[in-house]
């Protein structure tokens, strides 16, 4: 018996821990979602860092923009909660991130066409004329 | 903002779906698959904005990100089609150490951000604002009660919108305006840079030296490749 209760102590421990961990899971919150947020940066950046394909790249470059719009979203939501701050600041931002984030496609695929006129490749690689 | 019943079911979907999307966006090998992946995860996305009460900005990020620039994108994918992609004789990835190296940093920021920054965080966030959270909760419910019932009178129409609006043009009035200037500016680059060396010609504002010596050699009439 003696030798049973830290076990089964360990046990209960586990099972409450389990027991809460559905609970989080039952109902996220804002942690959830800065979560998500974070992966989806993190996958962004993967692409950029990664790929050899200058569209891709930009591609990437959008899932990171709209990462830190879920971000701004989710705060916006939370400050909502709290009554605390201007809970529309974040709302106000993410509209502006997609103003900047169509102004760059625009741009950087103008770039890319020119390049493209100019070198005929689209990876990165091969594009190091100010490489030393 | 704690979701539970059907929302939490929507919020696992959509974010899964939009993790799984981002994953096969960058691994995809076909840069119109990826394309496509990159529209699904930002749909997904959209559909957590309408989670968290934004209404605005998800038909916001599917009318401008899906219907335009992913439009845009497609359509430049169209024009520098390489094929070598699709077919497999190229590497789609960098060379091995470059990308075992950005996998280990990534790894270590997703663990960090993941397991340690954003818990730890969030908890004290909770414990400083767990007061101020039960007392809005009460006025929400209040304000709730008071919304405009919609048609079918199942549930209650936001203001969301209307607050947005306003505050677009009377707190953020400068910054909007800014940001149409800063639109007409990429509409002009991107025209700038886009055009052949023919249409530059064709333009009418190259320098005369220059034009001359273009003539002199003899522009080829696709527009010009220094080869």
């Amino acid at each position: 018996m003696i030798h049973l209760t830290p076990s089964l102590a360990l046990i209960f421990q586990e099972a409450s821990r389990a027991a809460t961990a559905l609970e989080s899971i039952k109902h996220p919150d804002l942690s959830k979602f800065l979560v998500i947020a974070a992966i989806l940066f993190i996958i962004g950046v993967a692409g950029v860092l990664t790929r050899r394909n200058l569209l891709v790249i930009f591609m990437s470059i959008e899932l990171i923009l709209n990462a830190a719009n879920l971000n701004f979203i989710a705060f916006s939501r939370y400050l909502q909660d709290t009554g605390r701050g201007d809970p529309l600041a974040g709302q106000i931002f993410t509209i502006f991130v997609i103003v900047v984030a169509a102004a760059e496609a625009a741009i950087g695929l103008g770039i890319v066409i020119a390049l493209y006129r100019n070198r005929e490749t689209i990876w990165v690689d091969e594009i190091d004329l100010m490489k030393w | 903002m704690i979701l539970s019943g059907w929302e939490s079911v929507f919020f696992w979907v959509f974010s899964i779906a939009a993790i799984l999307a981002g994953l096969l966006t960058v691994m995809a090998r076909n840069a119109v698959h990826s394309a496509l992946f990159l529209i699904s995860s930002l749909v997904s996305v959209a559909a957590l904005f309408i989670l968290l009460g934004a209404e605005f900005i998800a038909g916001v990020q599917i009318l401008v990100y899906v219907g335009g620039v992913m439009v845009l994108f497609l359509f430049v994918i169209m024009l520098v089609n390489v094929g070598a992609e699709e077919e497999g004789r190229a590497a789609i990835f960098n060379q091995p150490g470059q990308v075992g190296a950005a996998l280990v940093f990534l790894g270590l920021l997703a663990g960090a951000l993941v397991i340690y920054a954003i818990p730890r965080g969030y908890q004290a966030l909770q414990k400083r604002d767990e007061a101020a959270i039960q007392q809005a909760s009460a006025k929400q419910a209040a304000a709730e009660e008071n919304m405009d019932p919609s048609a079918t009178g199942v549930n209650r129409l936001s203001k969301q919108t209307e607050r947005v609006g306003t505050a677009l043009y009377t707190s953020a009035a400068l910054p909007f305006e800014i940001a149409s200037v800063l639109l007409l500016v990429a509409i002009i680059g991107s025209v700038m840079l886009a055009r052949t060396l023919k249409q530059e010609i064709a333009a009418d504002d190259v320098d005369p030296e220059v034009l001359g010596e273009l003539k002199q050699f003899g522009v080829p009439p696709s527009g010009g490749r220094p080869e």
